[in-house]
């Protein structure tokens, strides 16, 4: 742990009085001037806008991020309640099609300052060495323009800084953890037994909720409200993690201030971003432009950034922005026991196994799966029994029963594919923008590896002794749309993440992604950011 | 007013999870306590819809008996105020819409097979109308079978399964900030949280929940399989 203060402060930044912001250090943020050309501007405050403001101010760089939602004080803006939640998420209007629609908001959309870490369970597994070669190795998905060990230092710095708790890790690049795994609770113990009976190799981890006091971060209290934001500074998101360094620093964060387009000059250059802010229309100018908004707001923004350079959409000569979008399949196993399960007791994110991770040459499908064991409150429970076809009376004693329940989750491998993507729909948002049609359809071999992974998941409940176990089929995660690849037929922006098409612009969120494995993205989205950031110090002039 | 929604015995007797409210923090306790207010007048459907609003949700809920969480009051104020949930599929109409399209839907399969208003019509003929949209292999009415039915049910659950009464039905233990948990493992309560009844009423799992589907499709009479095993 010790170093981390010295790159990033914000644990110590953070109050330690049992309030959550320190609105002090957000009065006395710098505020630059819209007509000054800052050095970077970021359209996003997520997992990698954050990093990124967070490392450049700190190198000295003039930044400004903007976020289209607020910036979030946990005591006064989150509430410890499932239904109260709804601000967190992006509600926007999009539309969903293809012959496997993926339900957004709440699954898999932030908004404000932190963006979707505010609300993601916890987990922050590594992505294999596999991962980065898919095509090569298998055949299928694509390969990276980068390898695991380019951002091996930067999972390291990422885990010190989170930090992580967990077990050591015997998968992928095996390594330990700044953190001690947490205890586990009853969905937890189900999860391990089930693991255990099945002969499936199990660790507890990793999560980036603090197991002791980290900075003015204090222990987590095993609240079971991950999901619905941390009101106790324990489990990890960018607003805790990065901001308050990045302010600290010298970076601005603009708040509810949304992005409209980018602005080009005649030589391809750009020179800015238009937005919104209260329904007045401002410009700042900057001389690198950053977007990370993310799989959805990315591809968006890029395709309303039309210009006589660019008629079809910024970056999109080659008809690659808003393609090969990606969710992980998500397939839920809840199993009924005999003893008092309470899920909704200690954190969602527990224990996990990736041990169904890599190729199986026996199967046949390629790619794998990683087991984790999730804890959904009573909304998201009630979709895992209407799921089953019950209603009425049926989901009403099944719901009496919720004690009873622990729920397992998968998360697939789905693979690349050109056609699902991201257009303009003919709708427009309420600042007359077309909106985000979003469509996608499984392939063979998706289908295939969650039927594998549901399998699993039920046997594993009748093997820990569960009476009955019960799936809901789902998807989690969003990636790619914008990915990175070694030349601008293939993708968006290089292996630098600067676009092909434009040299001053920059994409540095899950977007760039060319495959997704099977780990949750969070913490490799934030790497990609670290490492994107020590690449621009290096090569491009500030002030 | 019990503390369950309904007149049957709760399986988790006495608990009240409102009763841990002075440990939860001030924003929470708001907002969870103003979903105990009385609703006021509906701003989104009309008088004639509502009728068949409530209907509709008292069957998709069970909700026979009173006390009755008021979910309609949620859902109307919800889709006054646009309230979406991030996404709309490209085959159904926005939120708002697909209600009051699917309303009048139910309103005109009730006329054509009962001659009656969908609220007028007993209880097993409402579920009956009901399955068989969920159970409807593409358009009904105009509308994707299968996606109406999970409306229905995504706003339903998600005004219902937000009400104290009901995690108290279900032994859910609520808010959970600054307090936290001190007792996680299997079978390992707080001192607040309540034991099952299941002593008294030692029904194995598939044996409730075989009564529920027997009762739920019409089987039995809800007489025989009312109270806590039903």
């Amino acid at each position: 742990m010790n170093g981390v203060r010295q790159r990033n402060a914000s644990a110590w930044l953070l109050p330690n009085d049992g309030t959550r912001t320190n609105h002090q250090l957000r009065r006395d943020m710098r505020h630059f001037d819209l007509n000054e050309t800052v050095d970077a501007v970021v359209v996003g405050c997520g997992a990698g806008g954050a990093v990124l403001t967070q490392r450049l101010a700190r190198r000295g760089w003039r930044v400004v991020a903007l976020d289209a939602g607020p910036f979030w004080d946990p005591d006064r803006d989150w509430v410890s309640d499932e239904a109260g939640s709804h601000q967190l998420y992006w509600n926007e209007p999009r539309v969903i099609s293809g012959a496997d629609p993926i339900p957004l908001g709440s699954n898999n959309s932030g908004r404000g300052v932190g963006g979707s870490m505010v609300h993601f369970a916890g987990y922050v597994p590594r992505f294999h060495p596999s991962d980065f070669r898919t095509y090569s190795n298998d055949g299928v998905g694509a390969d990276w323009p980068i390898e695991y060990n380019d951002l091996k230092r930067y999972y390291e710095l990422l885990e010190a800084e989170l930090p992580v708790a967990g077990q050591r890790w015997p998968w992928g690049d095996p390594h330990s953890y700044p953190q001690s795994p947490h205890p586990i609770a009853g969905n937890g113990m189900a999860f391990v037994r089930g693991c255990q009976a099945m002969n499936i190799d199990v660790r507890i981890g990793p999560v980036a909720i603090t197991n002791g006091r980290f900075g003015n971060r204090p222990h987590c209290i095993y609240r079971g409200f991950c999901l619905q934001g941390c009101k106790v500074n324990a489990k990890a998101s960018p607003l805790i993690t990065h901001v308050p360094d990045a302010l600290a620093q010298g970076a601005e964060i603009r708040p509810d201030c949304m992005v409209s387009r980018i602005e080009i000059d005649r030589n391809r250059a750009a020179t800015g971003v238009t937005y919104f802010h209260q329904g007045q229309e401002y410009h700042q100018r900057a001389r690198v432009v950053v977007v990370a908004a993310y799989s959805i707001e990315t591809p968006r923004l890029l395709l309303n950034s039309t210009s006589s350079a660019f008629p079809n959409g910024l970056c999109n000569e080659f008809d690659q922005v808003g393609r090969y979008v990606m969710v992980q399949g998500a397939p839920q196993t809840a199993g009924r026991y005999s003893e008092e399960i309470r899920a909704y007791k200690a954190p969602p994110p527990e224990a996990s196994s990736e041990a169904f991770y890599e190729t199986d040459p026996t199967k046949d499908y390629k790619r794998g799966f990683s087991l984790q064991c999730i804890s959904p409150l009573p909304i998201v429970y009630a979709e895992h029994v209407v799921a089953q076809g019950h209603w009425g009376g049926v989901l009403r004693e099944y719901m009496r029963d919720f004690v009873h329940w622990a729920t397992f989750g998968a998360l697939c491998e789905l693979l690349p594919q050109a056609k699902n993507r991201i257009t303009l729909d003919s709708e427009v948002d309420r600042h007359g923008l077309p909106i985000a049609h979003f469509s996608y359809s499984l392939c063979d071999n998706d289908r295939a590896l969650m039927k594998a992974a549901r399998q699993v998941m039920e046997d594993m409940h009748r093997a820990a002794g569960a009476e009955e176990a019960i799936t809901i089929d789902r998807y989690a995660h969003l990636i790619g749309g914008c990915r990175m690849s070694s030349n601008e037929q293939d993708g968006v922006v290089d292996s630098n993440l600067r676009s092909f098409a434009v040299p001053n612009l920059f994409v540095v969120d899950g977007s760039v992604l060319p495959t997704q494995g099977s780990a949750n993205p969070a913490l490799t989205i934030m790497a990609l950011a670290a490492r994107a950031a020590d690449y621009l110090d290096k090569v491009e002039t500030h002030r | 007013m019990g503390k369950t929604p309904g007149s049957a015995e709760p399986r988790f007797p006495g608990f009240d999870v409102t009763e841990q409210s002075p440990h939860w923090d001030a924003t929470t306790t708001a907002v969870v306590f103003r979903r105990l207010q009385p609703a006021g007048t509906p701003v989104f459907f009309d008088g004639a819809e509502e009728g068949a609003v409530r209907a509709l949700l008292d069957r998709l809920l069970a909700q026979d008996d009173e006390p009755r969480v008021d979910v309609f009051a949620v859902i109307d104020q919800r889709l006054a105020q646009r309230r979406g949930d991030g996404y709309r599929y490209a085959d159904l109409p926005d939120d708002p819409e697909a209600w009051r399209q699917s309303i009048a839907g139910l309103e005109a399969d009730a006329m054509l097979q009962f001659g009656r208003d969908f609220s007028s019509l007993a209880k097993q003929q409402q579920i009956n109308l009901i399955e068989t949209v969920r159970t409807h292999e593409g358009q009904w009415r105009g509308l994707p079978a299968k996606r109406v039915f999970s409306l229905w049910m995504r706003y339903a659950c998600d005004a219902f399964y937000a009400h104290p009464l009901v995690w108290n039905e279900i032994g859910f233990g609520g808010p959970a900030y600054p307090r936290g948990y001190k007792n996680i493992g299997l079978d390992r309560r707080e001192p607040w949280e309540v034991a099952e009844n299941d002593a008294e009423d030692p029904v194995p799992w598939s044996s409730r929940a075989d009564a529920a589907k027997r009762h739920h499709s019409g089987h039995l009479s809800p007489s025989a399989s009312g109270g806590r095993a039903g």
